[in-house]
């Protein structure tokens, strides 16, 4: 354990842990947007930067983001102060006047007193922040079937060639895990679409309700050696089945009492 | 010490009283939740309450690739940490029981009976006693 | 042959000796990118073409070869004969002939290809020797000791150089930890940029326990104006080879990749062909020279991200991931190329370590300055006369630099100021041209020093066009990881274009100015932490210019399209010239009668301007 200064109060934290779950531990809000607990810290949108220094550094100080710094002894760290407020403020800014019609960013901006970007909007931006959360998750499930491409202002989330990503088993964890809700899909009838790639889903065999897609089903039973039927009816004739059995048993049990 | 459900599917009425319990204290944004229980009719009017039976070797913790399930080892629930789930549905559809559910006015989050923290809001309720969650062992 | 022990080397080497002074004459061809550009490869087949049909004592055709950069790029192409450095400037095939016949066979000099040093008075005079013109006078060539001299495809030319005699003694009597204690009082600190002191980096990666560490070298040399590496892996690429082998034992690395960019195509050749004969000889591989060091070195081409330049950046590259830096606050040299303990240091870096090993840390701690030790090579262009590749001992001034070796301004104009350390760098005024030359000098300044990039710059340019033209590298080179690199330097761009078209505000400039600032800070990687530099440095200097953009809508270089007119003044002869130079056909006039351009049409491509004899036209 390790003893650290944050806003002024002395909290323990474990060894290795990054500074910005013990922040939130202490209740401390900080905005952040690439930042998700099933993901590796990346560190792509700036926001939970907070100010560092030690009682060592006499004065000097510096500004790390605290998704990704692990804590160690001494540290002194402030959350909050006028400077981290406007670098905030000011990469919220620049968010904005690229994707001026994002309501998740519209919200966050209100909150630094930003009504509009200070920049010229780009009417036609789309809301991808470029947080790679979407291709991170990807890689999570051993696919990264999308990817960042070109470099910059021209960076976008694609898949190989823009063509139909080979890889991608439409679980819609990247459309899921999308902060400002840019991926899109369909699910009509039986037939999904993500990444302009259609997709079978599974129907319940009891009722038709569309489950998962059966590209998806096959790898969690191939990764994960889940049994086969588990998949073939719904969560809701599932249900009934095992309310059926537990009175089937409950039934039994009577007769065998009387 | 070991606390289990035990259901008496006799008593049962099938009034709901559980589902509204369950919902209620689940409430969060000012919002009831959606219930983890049910009780189901499984012939005319014979009723069982069907909730998690917070597997041993759980599909759904198997299922999850981003380690959103695990086992609470105070209160033996499976606890779904909501921070790491990504909706994906992998444990809706891998339950066997299909006791994981999508909560639809939370914005399609997942559920699972989390045991109440250790004190289910549906036994307390249970106006016949079908339902008690009681110490084991 | 294969050196399999350290005495079989000196032999090797008086034979590599023997064979070259049995060459009376020798006749030194550069084919260094700028004389290659002239048509240098032409000149080198046009001297063999010749002189294997004709005989003429104490030349040998092995005698005539292709050297890389010689430096003096703004001559060139270059030939030079040895012994004497008899320097022959802007040679064409045609003058090749007249060299052999005169110079080689009758020992007389061609006058008309000597370089000429302009007098006091106005007039000019011949220099033979180059070593006596002013540019190479006042340079200490140290990592480039070799280029310019030696043929870099041939390992026998490096070996009679004194070449891996660094490498025998660095095996023979010294401890890894000699070696790391050597460099690390020699005071070498990365030529890259960054200036870290290479000794700590080593040490560091020696202490970490691990089974494999990684020796890399950075030649991604990406600024536009820079060829100071490129000219070294093209024209000397042992000297990197041979550093990367010594810091291979002193760090205990059996691995290790050259990371260059694919748009140095010949240094890819070059660096291939030096790895394979330095293998075949047995400097690289199983058991160098004979000892138990093992270590071996592979290229890999990078695509030409400037990002790829940043370390975390370029060891993803070289692990086949896309290029972009790895945002963790764990330095490479800990865990670097495939998460294991790496060194990486520049091609510069790599080429001076032999001499330090051969001549000892005190000696190269002597030249330079106390915090930043022995000499930096830069590449000297724009408007400067003297354009080319120079090395000069740290701590000269950029006055030293830029008049004296330079030559300064091009056609002899105002000098206004230079652009140092590359896209992220900044601009420095006439009035800090006798700040020294060091690491930490120029970062105080507001400029950095890079890798060595120095871009001279008259009055005619316009600074606000500057500061856009360099943050438009930066922009189309952020990987587009982070926000504010991605996001700001774009917005910052897209200001600095509208000041250009004096659409500007003042408050447009403060919103830059604090942008700028949060852009340094909360950036993921050097390139966005430094990246709004170009626009601050001009900022810091030339307020005076933004304003003239801002305040008076004019941008007072005449550089700005948006915001000058030409105008055709009474000088005009009436000689019809820029009437047929014009493109859109905007000005009218009679022969001998002054002509007069319509603003309506005019789209002020400055054509006017360039084909006026006579300074009648004004720009305003």
């Amino acid at each position: 354990m390790v003893n650290i200064t944050i806003n002024g109060k002395v909290v323990r934290a474990t060894e290795g842990e990054m500074l910005l779950d013990v922040i939130r531990r202490e209740g401390i809000n900080i905005p952040t947007l690439c930042q998700h607990d099933a993901l590796e810290p990346a560190g792509n949108c700036r926001l939970c930067m907070v100010e560092i220094t030690r009682t060592e550094w006499d004065g000097w100080k510096k500004y790390v983001t605290s998704c990704l710094y692990p804590v160690e002894e001494g540290l002194i760290v402030s959350t909050h102060t006028s400077e981290l407020h406007e670098i905030r403020k000011t990469i919220l800014d620049l968010l904005l006047a690229n994707s001026p019609h994002s309501d998740v960013l519209q919200k966050m901006a209100e909150e630094y007193g930003l009504h509009k970007t200070s920049y010229e909007p780009n009417l036609e931006g789309d809301n991808c922040i470029m947080c790679y959360a979407c291709t991170r998750i990807c890689e999570v499930l051993g696919k990264s079937a999308i990817s960042p491409v070109m470099r910059g202002h021209e960076k976008v989330i694609a898949p190989p060639f823009g063509e139909e990503p080979p890889d991608c088993i439409g679980c819609l964890a990247c459309a899921h895990i999308c902060p400002t809700n840019v991926i899109t899909w369909t699910d009509e009838n039986l037939t999904r679409t993500i990444w302009k790639k259609k997709f079978e889903l599974i129907a319940c065999e009891k009722c038709g309700k569309a489950t998962i897609s059966r590209d998806f089903a096959e790898y969690l039973i191939e990764k994960r050696g889940l049994p086969k039927e588990y998949f073939n009816t719904c969560d809701d004739c599932k249900r009934v089945e095992l309310a059926q059995k537990m009175g089937a048993l409950v039934d039994k049990a009577k007769e065998v009492a009387l | 010490m070991k606390f289990q459900f035990e259901v008496k599917p006799s008593l049962c009425t099938g009034c709901r009283t559980c589902e509204l319990a369950c919902a209620f204290s689940h409430t969060r944004d000012k919002k009831p939740g959606r219930s983890r229980i049910y009780p189901i009719a499984y012939a005319p009017d014979k009723f069982v309450p069907v909730a998690c039976l917070q597997c041993d070797d759980a599909a759904c913790v198997k299922s999850c690739m981003f380690g959103a399930l695990k086992r609470n080892e105070t209160t033996g629930a499976i606890d779904l940490d909501r921070e790491r789930c990504v909706k994906c549905m992998a444990c809706v559809a891998a339950c066997p029981f299909g006791c994981a559910l999508v909560d639809e006015g939370h914005d399609n989050e997942i559920v699972k009976c989390d045991l109440c923290g250790g004190d289910p809001a549906c036994a307390h309720f249970c106006p016949t006693k079908a339902l008690v969650y009681k110490k084991i062992g | 042959m294969r050196i399999d022990s350290i005495d079989k080397l000196a032999a090797w080497r008086d034979e590599c000796r023997k064979r070259l002074d049995s060459q009376k004459k020798k006749v030194l061809v550069c084919l260094g990118p700028g004389c290659l550009a002239g048509g240098s490869d032409k000149i080198l087949e046009e001297f063999h073409e010749i002189l294997s049909k004709k005989k003429i004592t104490d030349v040998t055709l092995e005698a005539v070869k292709k050297t890389g950069c010689h430096g003096f790029c703004a001559q060139g192409p270059l030939v030079i004969i040895e012994p004497e450095g008899i320097f022959y400037t802007k040679v064409k095939k045609a003058h090749v002939k007249e060299i052999i016949e005169t110079t080689l066979e009758k020992g007389e000099l061609v006058e008309k290809l000597l370089y000429k040093e302009r007098n006091g008075d106005g007039t000019d005079h011949a220099i033979v020797d180059y070593h006596d013109i002013p540019f190479y006078k006042y340079q200490k060539r140290i990592s480039l000791r070799n280029v310019g001299q030696i043929d870099p495809d041939r390992i026998t030319d490096y070996i009679a150089a004194g070449g891996y005699s660094a490498l025998a003694k660095t095996l023979s009597s010294m401890t890894p930890q000699e070696v790391i204690d050597q460099i690390t009082k020699s005071g070498l600190r990365g030529r890259g940029g960054g200036g870290f002191p290479t000794g700590r980096k080593w040490a560091t990666c020696a202490k970490i326990e691990s089974d494999i560490r990684y020796v890399l070298c950075n030649g991604d040399e990406g600024d536009p104006g820079a060829f100071m590496d490129r000219c070294i892996m093209e024209g000397d690429p042992h000297s990197i080879l041979e550093g990367m082998i010594i810091c291979a034992y002193a760090v205990g690395s059996r691995e290790g990749y050259i990371y260059v960019r694919e748009e140095y195509p010949l240094a890819v050749i070059n660096l291939q062909n030096a790895i394979d004969s330095a293998r075949e000889h047995g400097f690289l591989g199983e058991n160098i020279m004979g000892t138990d060091l093992c270590y071996d070195i592979k290229i890999a081409r990078g695509g030409g991200a400037f990002v790829c330049g940043e370390s975390s950046a370029l060891m993803k590259s070289v692990a086949g991931e896309v290029g972009e830096p790895r945002a963790k606050y764990v330095r490479s040299v800990v865990k670097g190329l495939h998460d294991k303990p790496t060194v990486l240091n520049n091609v510069e870096t790599f080429a001076t370590i032999p001499v330090i090993i051969n001549e000892g840390a005190d000696w190269f701690a002597s030249i330079g300055t106390e915090k930043s030790t022995g000499t930096k090579a830069f590449s000297l262009a724009g408007k400067v006369k003297n354009t080319g590749l120079v090395e000069v001992p740290m701590g000269v001034t950029l006055r030293k630099i830029i008049f004296d070796i330079g030559g300064g301004a091009l056609k002899d104009r105002k000098f206004k100021a230079v652009q140092t350390g590359g896209p992220s760098g900044g601009c420095l005024p006439e009035d800090k041209l006798d700040l020294p030359v060091d690491f930490d000098t120029l970062t105080k300044a507001g400029s950095m020093m890079g890798s060595g990039g120095m871009i001279v710059m008259d009055d005619r340019t316009c600074m606000v066009a500057v500061a856009r033209y360099f943050l438009g590298v930066l922009v189309k080179e952020s990987c587009g990881k982070c926000v504010p690199c991605r996001e700001g330097l774009y917005q910052l761009h897209k200001l600095c274009t509208k000041i250009t078209k004096g659409k500007a505000t003042e408050d447009d400039l403060n919103l830059m100015e604090n942008l700028s600032r949060v852009i340094s800070v909360a950036s993921l990687c050097g390139l966005g932490q430094s990246g709004p530099n170009p626009f601050v440095s001009t900022l810091r200097y030339f307020r005076d210019e933004y304003m003239a953009h801002i305040r008076d809508k004019k941008c007072p270089a005449g550089v700005c399209r948006e915001l000058i007119t030409f105008n055709i003044n009474d000088q005009c002869t009436g000689c019809l010239a820029c009437i047929a130079a014009c493109p859109v056909e905007a000005i009218t006039g009679e022969k001998k009668k002054l002509h007069v351009i319509n603003q309506d049409l005019c789209t002020k491509c400055g054509s006017c301007y360039e084909v006026c004899n006579f300074d009648a036209v004004d720009i305003k």
